[in-house]
Formats: structure tokens, sequence, C-alpha cells
């Protein structure tokens, strides 16, 4: 609390962003694997979260018990295809999905020591918007359309920081610039409407970050943007990360933008998470066949290699009864009589690396080409 | 936004000028005058008052005179109550009934933003299902019904308590112009309520709603700022067309409860066909009316900040 006092009573709130370049993920390594960043402590832990939907066809288990943990300054990218629960699982923890009919069964999620599933006012101060920033999917529907950009941005400092209008005005004006928007002041006038998207997402990403946040979570930010804008946007992200030193929750189906900016990657499957490491790891010691199969089907750019895409085969199963052993049974290649009624338990393939597959038993015969088999095996 | 509400000034005088014309053409159309009444008794007084009023002129000449008169704000003379210039009429009896009109109106604008607000909010449950109730009924139930009905309520709850708490009919103070004003708006207040619903569930889980929820704003802050003001904005477009509604369906209103509106004399007048009453009344209201909705468009304006630019 003390620190967030002498932030909040700083007359110049821009100084007080912490430029530590030390902390940018990019400088941190010298190998593809640098094994004590895993020792950083846990900004924010979620544990053994279950989220369900009553609907009329039955009741939809979301979340099926998702552990995961975001160390302070790095990205954590969470992947997997639509409907895997990626979304649900960080609205969930921000308090944002509709209750009924959802449902947060069981699950903490301990910032600071305060589950913030429980308790999102601490000392009368909402954590959501001060601690937590995001930003969503859709720019062009995420922003009010009766009031002004920069009112909007201004709000989240009037409400938490007890800023004055024209304090939280020019402070406003101030972060649109901070995300390159130009003649901000200009801009902070204007309605949403007089944006394009990627402008849009900009000040969204500006309003999210206004009062400095431990964590910004990113749902999809790229998605409903065109390319080019994807990658600024992703730079503005990568840009912020280095000047603020908070960390990023990052949802996203697409794995290179998991490649450019992630630190860690949780790969996410009908509600549970199979894999979780280093991106490095992900990528190059990958330890579960979903992963396996995601990364075959990322589309490569190499004019030489005539191959069309390689999709993995059959759909997600049925999420109002899900399997009762390994939920990517139906549609793995190298699946075993084994997989089929006994949830796979969570092996450690190096340290920090987890995966939950029955082939990283030590006892699995099976040799899979690419799957990387960890310690235990 | 000058030139806007210039343009929409001068397409509302063409409105209120084709208003006039067309009342005027129709009103010629019914058969009779104003002087085929019952004491006319020989064809020479009747000339005489033909010539006075100038009914005798062709009609072209007599629409001529008539809008002269009207551009300098005279509406002439009233055929049937002698020596009553038809802008004494307005100016005595208008400002009752807007006065009825404009209360109601409020109470069917807030009462209608707050019901609807409150069903959407406890959509399917309980104060949903009542509220829904009574709004069917407050449409389909006409209005002088309610008057007669609340004028009786109002009777026995005098009688029980002996005093008058509330008076039953006329006009004059505050409290005369409650019940009167409440069964005016009711069925706009139903309307309004019906449409402020709809646009409310269809705000309630938009996407800017939830962002304004992950900056962790206060939920009255979200409800006004983010939810209402968004979700008002379709009520305020039929605002104008209600406000006319509510004016000029007055008439049964303030003859069930005995109020000296204007609305008895648009009636009256139309019955006796009392020419220049009826034209004076008709243009006043649709010019009353024509200026409502245009202030009701540029209110809007200031609300949804798209609206401007066009």
């Amino acid at each position: 609390m003390s620190e967030r006092t002498v932030r909040d009573g700083g007359a110049t709130p821009r100084s007080n962003l912490r430029r530590d370049a030390s902390r940018d993920p990019r400088h941190s390594g010298d190998g593809a694997i640098a094994p004590q960043r895993h020792d950083d402590p846990a900004l924010l832990a979620v544990d053994d979260l279950h989220v369900e939907f009553d609907t009329y066809g039955g009741v939809v288990k979301a979340v099926r018990g998702v552990s995961f943990s975001v160390r302070a300054g790095k990205t954590l990218a969470i992947v997997g295809e639509s409907g895997c629960g990626k979304s649900v699982t960080v609205q969930s923890i921000m308090g944002l999905i509709p209750m009924p009919p959802g449902r947060i069964t069981s699950g903490t999620a301990m910032l600071d020591g305060i589950d913030v599933i429980q308790q999102k006012v601490v000392e009368g101060e909402d954590i959501r918007g001060s601690r937590i920033g995001m930003i969503f999917q859709d720019p062009m529907s995420s922003m009010n359309p009766t009031m002004t950009v920069g009112d909007q941005i201004a709000e989240t400092l009037e409400v938490h920081r007890g800023y004055t209008r024209s304090q939280a005005a020019a402070r406003a004006v101030e972060l649109l610039g901070m995300t390159h928007i130009p003649e901000p002041a200009e801009r902070a006038k204007q309605y949403p409407f007089a944006f394009s998207g990627g402008m849009l997402q900009r000040a969204i990403i500006a309003m999210a970050i206004a009062c400095e946040p431990d964590i910004l979570i990113a749902d999809e930010p790229t998605t409903a943007l065109d390319v080019t804008i994807q990658a600024q946007i992703l730079d503005l992200l990568d840009e912020l990360q280095a000047t603020t030193g908070m960390a990023i929750i990052l949802i996203t189906h697409n794995l290179g933008v998991v490649a450019r900016l992630a630190d860690d990657v949780a790969v996410m499957y009908a509600g549970q998470i199979v894999e979780k490491g280093s991106s490095e790891e992900l990528f190059h010691q990958c330890a579960h066949p979903y992963t396996l199969g995601l990364r075959a089907a990322m589309p490569g750019n190499d004019p030489t290699r005539e191959q069309g895409l390689q999709a993995i085969e059959g759909t997600p199963p049925d999420m109002f009864d899900p399997p009762r052993g390994c939920s990517y049974f139906a549609r793995c290649p190298h699946a075993m009589r084994l997989c089929e009624a006994n949830l796979p338990e969570r092996f450690e393939v190096t340290p920090h690396h987890y995966s939950s597959c029955w082939l990283q038993h030590p006892a699995s015969p099976q040799e899979v080409p690419g799957l990387y088999r960890g310690a235990a095996a | 936004m000058f030139r806007y509400t210039v343009k929409r000034l001068i397409q509302g005088v063409i409105t209120v000028w084709f208003i006039a014309t067309a009342t005027f053409i129709a009103m010629h159309s019914v058969p009779g005058d104003p002087l085929s009444g019952e004491r006319l008794t020989n064809e020479e007084i009747r000339a005489n008052l033909e010539a006075r009023y100038g009914l005798d002129r062709p009609l072209f000449e007599q629409y001529l005179i008539y809008m002269g008169n009207m551009t300098r704000g005279d509406f002439g003379i009233s055929f049937t109550q002698q020596n009553r210039r038809v802008n004494d009429i307005i100016r005595e009896h208008f400002p009752v009934s807007a006065t009825l009109g404009i209360l109601a109106v409020v109470f069917a604008a807030l009462g209608g933003i707050l019901w609807g607000a409150l069903t959407a909010l406890f959509r399917n449950r309980l104060p949903d299902v009542v509220i829904m109730f009574l709004v069917i009924l407050g449409i389909s139930v006409p209005s002088f019904v309610v008057a007669g009905l609340s004028q009786l309520g109002l009777t026995s709850l005098n009688a029980l308590f002996g005093v008058s708490i509330l008076p039953v009919a006329g006009w004059g103070t505050l409290l005369h112009m409650i019940v009167p004003s409440l069964v005016l708006g009711l069925g706009t207040m139903a309307f309004l309520t019906r449409l402020m619903r709809s646009s409310m569930l269809e705000i309630i889980n938009a996407d800017f709603v939830r962002t304004a929820r992950s900056k962790g704003l206060p939920p009255t802050r979200i409800f006004l700022k983010h939810q209402l003001r968004n979700a008002i904005l379709p009520v305020i477009t039929v605002l104008g067309p209600a406000i006319a509604a509510i004016t000029t369906g007055g008439f049964v209103v303030e003859l069930v409860f005995a109020i000296p509106g204007l609305g008895r004399y648009f009636v009256q007048a139309v019955q006796q066909l009392d020419y220049t009453v009826i034209m004076g009344t008709t243009v006043f209201y649709g010019a009353f009316l024509v200026f409502m909705v245009i202030l009701v468009d540029l209110v809007y304006g200031f609300i949804d900040p798209r609206v401007r630019l066009e």
C-alpha cells in the first residue's frame, strides 16, 4: 500500500513510470532457455479455477481446473482454439462473466495475498482498472459511443486516483501520446466513431494502462484488426511493457503472436491447460501432442514448400459432458488405450515445464516423432 | 450545427404552410359553412354576412387573404363566438393545455425511462413481470376509461378520509393538475417503458459496458454514464411525436376533468365549421408540434455525438 500511496500522490504522474530496461524479457537471457528466470515470484497465481454456465442444453463446464501464474514484468500467453475457455478464464478473474448464467464453482486468483475472485475491492479501491487493466477483442464496440475518448480515459483516473477533471484530462492526453496517437490533444476531444479500429485499440490500451496496473490482460487484442495494424499494436504492447514493467496476460490463438511476445505459454484445450512452460520450450521442446498439432497447423511462408494447411482432425469435445479421460483423446494421433478413461497426470518435463499427457509417463512405450520426452520419461 | 438548425427551421416553416393549406382545402370541401346555422332566416341577411366575412369571394382569393393575415400573426375573428378573436382564444386557453401536456410528458418520460430500466435490470423476475403486465394495461385501456376510473377512485378516497385530498375535477392549483396529467401521460409512459426496456436490454451487456466494468467503475456510474445514456437515445427520438400525441390528445382528458384547455375549442370548432377557429387552432398546434420535433432533434444531437455532423 505504501508504494501505491507514493505513486498516487505524484504531481507529475508520468515521472512514476518505471523505466527499467533490464526487465525487458528480450534482454534477459543468452541461450535459448534460461531456467533461472523461473524463480521470479508469481505476481498473480491462479489455482484450480472451475467455471460453469447454465444453458438450456444443460451445464457447460467451460473451465475445468485451470492453474497458472504470471510473473512480474513478463508476458504469459494463453493459447488454444475457439471455445477452449481462455477468454472465460480471464473474464472470471476480472468478474466480467454474467452471473447467472455463469458460475465460478471453485478456484482462487491470488494477487498480493488477496483472492481477487472473491474480493474485487481492496481498501476502497477496485483492483480492476487500478491493478489489473484489460483490453478487448473488438475495439469498435468496446468504447462508449456517447463519451469522448479523453473522458473515458480520464474517468478511470478520477475514480481510482482521485484526480480532478482537469488533471485527469491532461493525463489522458499524455497517455494517448504514449500510445503514439498523433495530435493527442485534438483526439482526446473526439468521440470513438471518429477513430479507426487500430487507433481505437491504442486508445483502449491507453485507458487500460492509465493507472499503471501491474497486469494488463489482453483478450485477443489484434483479432479484429488487419495485419499491418496487428503488428503495430503488438509493438506498442511490447514497448509499453518495457517502459512500465507491467506483466501481460495475452489471450490469443495466433502462435506467431506468441512467439513474438510471450515469455511463458499455457496451452488450453477443452477448459484445461494441457501444457505450459517457457515460450522457447513450447516451440522447441514441445511435450504435448496437442501443442505439436497446433504447431504443425501453423501456416508457413516458405514458397519452395508446397504443402496445404495441416489441420487437426476432428472437433473439440462436447463440454456439456466432457470426457472422463484425456479431453484430447478423440483427436490425438498417438492416443493409447489408457488415455480414454484416465485423466492424465501433470508431468514435469523439465523444471517449470509441464505436460498433461500419458506419453510423458516413464512406462509409456511410444516414441512420437517431434515430441519432447522429459526426464521423467 | 447552426446551418443544421436553420435548415430544420426552414423545413418547419414549409411544413406549417402545408398544414395550413391542406386544412383550408379540407375545411372548405365539407358541405355547409359557418353561416348554415338555424338563425339565419332570409337570403339577404346571409348575403350581408357573407360579404362581411369575405365568404362571397372566390376560394383562392379567400385563401390569399387568410394566408396574408396569418403571416402577420392574425388568425381572425370567431364565427360562432361573437367578437372573440381567435388569437385571444389561443392566448387564454393554450397555457392550460400546455401546462397539462408538459406535465404529462414529464411524467411519461421519467416514468417510462425509470420503469423501462428497472424491468431490464430485473428481466424475467417479479418486478419485470408485474410492470410489464401494467404496461399492457396502460397501452390498451383508453384514456377516457382511465380518467373516469381515477375520478371514481378519487371520490371514494376523499369520502374515506372525510376531506378533499385531491380535487376530482377543475383547474387552478397544482393539486388539480396531478391526476389529469398522470392519466394523460399514462399511455405514452407505457409505450416508452416498452421501448426503454428493449433498448436497455440491448445495452446491458454491450461490449463497452464490459469495458466499463473492467475499469473498476462504481455500478452507479456504469448505470448512469454508460448504460442509461446510451439506452435513452431511442426514447428521445420518439419523444417529439409523443409530445404531439399528448398535447393534441388532451381533449378527452380535458373534457372529463372539466379543464378549460384549448382542446375543447379545437373540437367544437370542427363540429360548428367555425372556419377561423379551425384554421387558427390547427395551424397553431401544427406549428407547436413541428417546433417540438425540431427541438427534440437538436437535443438528440447533444446526447448522441454521431448525429451532430449530419
